[in-house]
């Protein structure tokens, strides 16, 4: 199907996008891979779009004390591919070579994915087990949220009207860190029918610090404290991966479709949970 | 598509049971709902705006309560239909003291059609939960004042 008629502005600079986007009917256009396909379905029919892709100061990827910061129309396919993401923060480059295919690599963008806030996308688990941080701006003023804070819901985010992405802002890894992110892939839309990023750190031979993010088991990305507790001052045996993530869908509404019922859902997180974390836990040193 | 769940709703089952089927209330309560018309005993019509990731529209329907129970139980029938799909449900809501609070339990059976049944499949679940967990919350609000 063809869209319904709209505008279509393609501003040079983030201060002219955020002047458009004040008008309530006006919609913000990053990759398109979401948004494109719902308006030709004529699922969303946006008055006026602001197309962001020209916009050179929202794409890059730098190291800035301490953090990696990540332009919110920097491709998912820049991210796989950055030397600086593979070395600062390769959890988050792992994650993005698994999105969809090359060709949605290609367009899709991360401030794109994070704003639609699907809840089987790729990105959530791996920011929330980061602890990474979401930097917001509108025409007035600008504002950092932690990641945790930034999904509220399906379909959900804590982007306000008029408000778009201006940054993804992720603490740079110690190199002694272990990361894995493990996805079951539901192979006609590429989407994860759960998704789990692991991140360990090591010392004296017991697990420091645990971080377990869950995408597609529920309505909005979590992270797995309870699994996380249970491994911290453990020794990450198969044996203690094992009981920590029993754990992981408890306190969970897990999500049903025709893919995966709940249980099975459940029962996935589990098993991609502990694969994630046997693969994290033995890269840690 | 069967949905089931339940929520505490901090109103003794008599009260909570009334404001479940004042269409003030209701209508406050659903998300992008600006009224309910009566157009006969127990049966609404209702303009519901639904956008959900800048996809969604207008949908117009009919919300219809049987089968009552005061204050135990109740039967709603909603249907409703736009340009991007139709909806048709029935539910059996539960009302059981808790305390102070009561428990509503639900329990039903829903239809999806159309444009977004066909392409959003993988999505419905999810976001039936999401529309219905943000009425709960409301309905919680307007029953404590």
């Amino acid at each position: 199907m063809i869209a319904q008629n709209f505008d279509y502005a393609a501003p040079a600079n983030l201060q002219e996008a955020l002047g458009l986007l004040s008008n309530e009917s006006a919609k913000a256009l990053a990759g398109g891979m979401s948004l494109i396909p719902a308006m030709k379905l004529r699922l969303a029919t946006p008055e006026q779009l602001v197309d962001l892709g020209r916009i050179k100061e929202l794409n890059y990827i730098r190291e800035e004390g301490g953090t990696l910061r990540i332009g919110a129309t920097t491709t998912h396919f820049q991210v796989e591919s950055s030397p600086l993401v593979r070395s600062r923060c390769p959890l988050l480059a792992e994650a993005a070579s698994f999105i969809g295919d090359l060709q949605v690599r290609n367009m899709g963008t991360i401030g794109g994915s994070i704003a639609h806030a699907d809840p089987a996308a790729d990105y959530p688990a791996s920011l929330l087990a980061l602890e990474a941080r979401v930097s917001l701006v509108n025409a007035k003023s600008k504002r950092d949220l932690p990641i945790a804070e930034f999904f509220v819901d399906t379909f959900t985010t804590a982007l306000e009207p008029g408000e778009i992405i201006r940054e993804i802002i992720i603490p740079v890894e110690e190199q002694s860190t272990g990361t894995s992110y493990q996805k079951m892939v539901q192979p006609a839309s590429g989407f994860a029918i759960v998704g789990v990023a692991a991140r360990i750190r090591k010392a004296g031979g017991k697990i420091a610090m645990a971080r377990v993010g869950v995408t597609g088991l529920s309505g909005k990305p979590y992270r797995a404290t309870g699994v996380e507790k249970a491994l911290e001052g453990s020794a990450g045996s198969a044996e203690d991966i094992r009981k920590a993530v029993a754990g992981i869908a408890n306190g969970v509404d897990a999500n049903s479709d025709l893919h995966a019922s709940a249980a099975y859902r459940s029962q996935m997180a589990r098993v991609y949970a502990s694969r994630a974390l046997t693969v994290a836990i033995s890269r840690a040193s | 598509m069967k949905i089931s769940g339940s929520y505490a709703v901090p109103a003794p089952p008599e009260r909570a049971y009334t404001l479940l089927q004042d269409p003030v209330i209701l209508a406050k309560c659903m998300p992008g709902t600006d009224h309910l018309d009566k157009v006969a005993d127990n049966e609404y019509e209702m303009k519901m705006k639904v956008i959900i990731a800048s996809m969604g529209g207008l949908f117009a329907g009919k919300v219809r309560l049987a089968d009552q129970h005061p204050p135990d139980s109740f039967k709603l029938i909603v249907e409703g239909s736009g340009k991007i799909g139709f909806l048709k449900g029935e539910g059996l809501l539960n009302l059981s003291p808790q305390g102070e609070a009561t428990e509503v339990k639900y329990e039903g059976d829903v239809q999806v059609g159309g444009t977004i049944a066909s392409v959003g499949q993988r999505l419905l679940d999810t976001t039936a939960k999401m529309i219905i967990k943000k009425f709960f919350q409301k309905f919680a609000e307007a029953a404590k004042g």
